[in-house]
């Protein structure tokens, strides 16, 4: 059964993309994998709108400050298993606006990354090389992912106080 | 209505003599008149009676040492001009001119948030493009604020708003229908809008201050990732900018190769808006299509600059390189074959009755309205407002190139819709003629690494719109002060005011009419 | 004994539950891969070959998902949901003779036409209470744009599935596809044509997709939805897509009618037909859907009362007067 959950997974990885302030560089060429060009349904992976139906999290921008809180939010709100890919320079590193007093400089000081694609922006095809060695790393690797419970938490956009507190869980 | 610099600049003199202010012609645009905190006011007023097409094109704050300078730009049928006020640092307030000018509220917010100027009278509150955590007093674009070592507040909580029948739907800062993220907090009574309120900021990243610390090299490479998408635009008019404080002329193969650069720019702007406006209203055919179209413009993109998006090809002085002889047939080709394809997509726009029933008569924008708020770009002219900074005060080689512009008159999402799809074809015209008449010789002079001190103000027409730069250079190699106001920044009240009264499904295709670029407006 | 294991056969593997399930992942895969092509683009093509277990892997992916239950929502109505929208709907398969007589001996009944509407309701009702029971903005206005347009709809979709009703002189389903020696849409093609559009509204695809509105309103009534329970919901919709298909083949098509060579093997052929009768309008069905953009709420719902409401009585006045007075003379 193990063998079949991880085919399944690999076979059919949903996206969802984030911009925590980027140029908007990265995201064109992250939009531009949907297009005949390049077509990333061929892998299985769809775009999807929420966060709740999604595997893999796509984050371009150097995570300004103003977005750090909300990224850690989305990234939360996915279930499990789930994995973060940074996309383009800026998410890698901070890229060319590291130092400067808006961004946090990378996404790697706010959530765990799986893998890292750097270029500015980088090619469609060196996202989609980045998706399909992460895909074969989880493959190779043989930990289980961790059981599949069911869990409480407040709803999206909800307007209550998140009452426990959530902590992103740790690298895969 | 003038229409030459000379009247601007005697119907200044004549209707403010007597009072304390100072005309200088010829300086920051066509005139700069430096006044006085009690008396700038008046002279918004001769300006908006003696031209329709006055608006704020941007309000630079900088910081002088002992005072602020707030330098109001402004926009009329003429070139740009500037009306400068200094305000004391230790009484920093301003009567607002949002009242005589509906264009300036957005632009003097700016300048309370990063440099700490109080506009009387301005409704707005709160932070602009700071985010939340940023704690009050501290004003990042001030000379003595090292703004990376500013402490955050914490997160404060979310506000509970009541807003009895209304329901608060956020869209942003992760949502489907935008690229980036933006949080507008749309109120509605059922299914219609009753009030919009943005929370811009999420993409600030400090590239103002940022640019103080870099080189003017460095600076066209920061500056050009301020939009992804419009890059060449920022990098051109940043480097025009620094080369009219140098006054160096660029070689005419330098202009045309700029020129070319930009247009194939715009190209896949447009085509990126039209095929995104598709998703927005369910058709991704036609989304699909649209970028589909578009590769090979990248690959033209590719082949000039080397860059499929960021095109980091222009520079201070020309372009850096040349365009290759084996390249232009190519180039040609392609553009011969997205030529073919647009009696297709424009019959698609104008005939097709799901894109006509979702977009016609929605997201209205009068022109009165347009002119009062200052809105620019394909917003503007598909509400018949006839501006286009290629002709108004043309530069690089649009003088030499003919071109119309198009307006329409309707002003709904269809007719902006409509805009860009026609300027595709007076694009290809313009890139074709460039290529015809491409003027043999150098493409670059050298200039010196440190740039004589001296201000200018500069123009460029993006996809979007009008994009105004300004900067202060004090004799290093680091500008003092470069002030970018990007074509969104105007445009966002527009969409504020067209949203109201519409069914929430009419936000999206509204919103993508737009072109809304947040990175260029947060910067 | 034999009867009963052949019952119990007939209800799990052919031609109920494990028939209609690996049959909707087909027909799922037949719709991306015609989605995709009318985009100039593959669609899935790794997963299996050409990609045709896509829809598998993405139900398996979403089963080992955790689930994520909204501390706000109706626990009861949200876990519930899912499941009885799947059950209702593949109930109502059993009623559809898919090789020629219905999934389980004795299950038609006379007036079965009726019950099978109203399953289509309560499915679809089920799907609202999916959304409603989450508590989020986004699901809330998901939900109610589902109910404005199923509530719409099903009025003039009941009147036209009664135009084979009134051809056949029956409302059992069995016996409407036995009389159609002649499929019914040769007979009352205005009320196929009709019944197909409303069936696309019935169904919530484009351009009548307004509950699907990803730029409005996120995933709407699927927003916060996770793991198992996702899952089902979307095979729920896959699987609703499939019956209307199932329907419209069953009362114009002919049903499992069709030529059954050599004589023996009558299921077999029968259900040959039914999979290709359905297949066919699955196939018309993805095209329209892509063809056109979404229309807003308030378009659907005036094209409803305006439009499509005043037709289907219209043509059911057509149909009747056509079966009293004019083919008796025929």
């Amino acid at each position: 059964m193990t063998n079949l959950a991880m085919w399944a997974r690999l076979k059919s990885p949903w996206v969802i993309h984030f911009n925590s302030g980027a140029c908007n560089g990265c995201d064109i060429e992250i939009v531009a994998l949907l297009t005949p060009k390049y077509d990333v349904e061929r892998f299985g992976i769809k775009l999807e709108p929420s966060p709740r139906h999604a595997d893999v999290l796509l984050v371009t921008g150097s995570v300004t400050k103003q977005c750090t809180d909300r990224l850690k939010r989305i990234y939360d709100q996915m279930p499990q298993p789930k994995f973060v890919v940074a996309i383009g320079a800026c998410a890698c590193s901070g890229g060319i606006f590291q130092g400067t007093y808006g961004v946090e400089g990378g996404v790697d000081k706010v959530l765990p990354v799986n893998a890292y694609i750097p270029g500015c922006p980088p090619r469609p095809e060196a996202i989609i090389d980045g998706v399909v060695k992460l895909l074969n790393a989880l493959a190779a690797s043989t930990k289980k992912a961790p059981k599949a419970a069911s869990k409480e938490e407040p709803a999206l956009n909800a307007e209550i106080e998140v009452t426990e507190e959530v902590k992103p869980d740790a690298k895969q | 209505m003038p229409n030459n610099s000379i009247d601007i600049i005697r119907i200044l003199e004549t209707k403010l003599c007597g009072k304390p202010v100072q005309i200088i012609p010829g300086q920051l645009g066509i005139v700069t008149v430096k006044a006085s905190v009690e008396g700038y006011r008046d002279i918004f007023k001769v300006l908006i009676e003696a031209d329709e097409k006055t608006a704020i094109s941007a309000i630079t704050g900088i910081d002088l040492g002992a005072n602020i300078g707030v330098f109001y730009h402004v926009r009329t049928s003429n070139p740009l001009l500037t009306i400068q006020v200094e305000v004391p640092k230790e009484n920093t307030t301003l009567r607002t001119i949002s009242d005589i000018a509906p264009s300036a509220a957005l632009h003097e917010l700016e300048v309370t948030d990063l440099l700490g100027v109080t506009f009387e009278g301005n409704p707005s509150t709160g932070h602009l493009v700071l985010p939340e955590t940023w704690p009050d007093g501290i004003y990042p674009l001030r000379k003595d604020v090292n703004a990376n070592e500013v402490k955050l507040n914490p997160e404060p909580p979310e506000e509970k708003s009541d807003e009895g029948k209304l329901v608060k739907i956020i869209i942003g800062p992760q949502h489907p229908a935008l690229l980036e993220p933006e949080k507008f907090a749309v109120f509605v009574e059922g299914e219609t809008v009753r009030k919009v309120e943005p929370r811009i900021g999420y993409v600030h990243r400090g590239i103002e201050k940022a640019s103080e610390s870099r080189t003017y090299i460095q600076d066209v490479y920061l500056v050009e990732r301020i939009c992804g998408i419009c890059n060449s635009c920022h990098a051109t008019g940043f480097v025009e900018t620094v080369e009219k404080i140098l006054k160096t002329e660029v070689p005419e193969r330098g202009k045309y190769l700029r020129t070319i650069i930009l247009e194939v720019n715009r190209l896949h702007s447009h085509l990126l808006t039209l095929g995104h406006a598709g998703l927005e209203i369910g058709y991704e055919v036609l989304f699909q299509y649209f970028w589909r179209d578009r590769e090979p413009i990248m690959d033209i993109t590719e082949m000039l600059t080397g860059n499929r998006v960021i095109s980091s090809s222009l520079t201070v002085g020309g372009v850096r390189r040349d365009i290759k002889d084996n390249d232009i047939p190519k180039i040609r080709a392609v553009l011969g074959d997205l030529r073919k394809r647009i009696p297709f997509y424009t019959q698609v726009y104008r005939d097709e009755p799901s894109i006509r029933a979702r977009m016609q008569n929605v997201g209205i924008l009068k022109r009165d309205i347009a002119l009062k708020l200052g809105v620019v770009g394909p917003v503007a002219r598909g509400s018949g407002v006839n501006i286009d900074v290629r002709k108004d005060e043309p530069y690089e080689a649009y003088g030499e190139i003919p071109f119309k512009v198009i307006t329409k008159d309707a002003g709904d999402t269809w007719a902006r819709m409509n805009v860009r799809m026609d300027e595709i074809e007076e694009s290809i015209n313009i890139i074709e003629y460039a290529l015809d008449n491409l003027p043999p010789g150098p493409f670059r002079v050298k200039v010196p690494r440190a740039v004589p001190s001296g201000e200018a103000v500069n123009r460029v027409e993006a996809p979007r719109g009008e994009l105004f730069y300004y900067v202060k250079s004090n004799g290093t190699t680091m500008p003092e002060r470069v002030k970018v106001r990007t074509p969104t920044f105007a445009n966002i009240p527009a969409f504020l005011t067209t949203a109201i009264g519409e069914p929430l499904a009419d936000v999206p295709p509204n919103f993508v009419s737009l072109d809304p670029c947040f990175s260029c407006t947060d910067r | 004994m034999i009867d009963y294991l052949l019952l119990i056969f007939r209800v799990l593997v052919f031609p109920g539950f494990t028939f209609i399930i690996l049959f909707t992942m087909f027909c799922d895969w037949v719709e991306r891969k015609i989605e995709a092509r009318m985009q100039n683009r593959m669609g899935p093509s790794f997963t299996g070959p050409n990609g045709i277990l896509q829809p598998f892997a993405d139900f398996v992916k979403l089963l080992t998902k955790e689930e994520i239950t909204p501390c706000d929502s109706k626990k009861n109505v949200f876990r519930l949901a899912p499941i009885l929208a799947l059950s209702v709907l593949i109930f109502a398969f059993a009623f559809l003779p898919i090789d020629g007589t219905s999934a389980i001996p004795g299950m038609s009944f006379a007036g079965d036409l009726i019950f099978v509407m109203a399953l289509v309701s309560i499915a679809n009702f089920l799907l609202f209470l999916a959304g409603w029971s989450s508590s989020n903005p986004y699901s809330s206005i998901g939900a109610a744009r589902v109910l404005t347009q199923f509530l719409g709809y099903d009025i003039p979709l009941v009147m036209l599935a009664l135009t084979p009703a009134f051809l056949a002189k029956s409302i059992t389903i069995s016996a409407i596809v036995s009389s159609q020696w002649l499929p019914f849409l040769i007979l009352a093609p205005w009320a196929f044509v009709l019944f197909v559009i409303t069936m696309q509204a019935e169904l919530e695809k484009d351009p009548f997709d307004v509950p699907h509105a990803e730029s409005e309103v996120v995933a709407g009534h699927e927003t916060e939805y996770s793991g198992a329970k996702l899952a089902f919901l979307k095979l729920a919709r896959d699987v609703q897509i499939v019956f209307g298909a199932a329907l419209i083949t069953v009362l114009f098509l002919g049903g499992a009618n069709g030529p059954v060579p050599f004589g023996f093997l009558p299921e077999f052929w029968g259900t040959l037909w039914f999979v290709l009768k359905v297949l066919g309008v699955v196939i018309v069905s993805e095209y329209m859907t892509v063809l056109f953009a979404r229309l807003r709420i308030d378009q659907v719902v005036r094209a409803n009362w305006r439009l499509i409401l005043p037709l289907s009585v219209l043509s059911l006045i057509l149909t009747i007067s056509l079966v009293y007075w004019i083919y008796p003379l025929v």
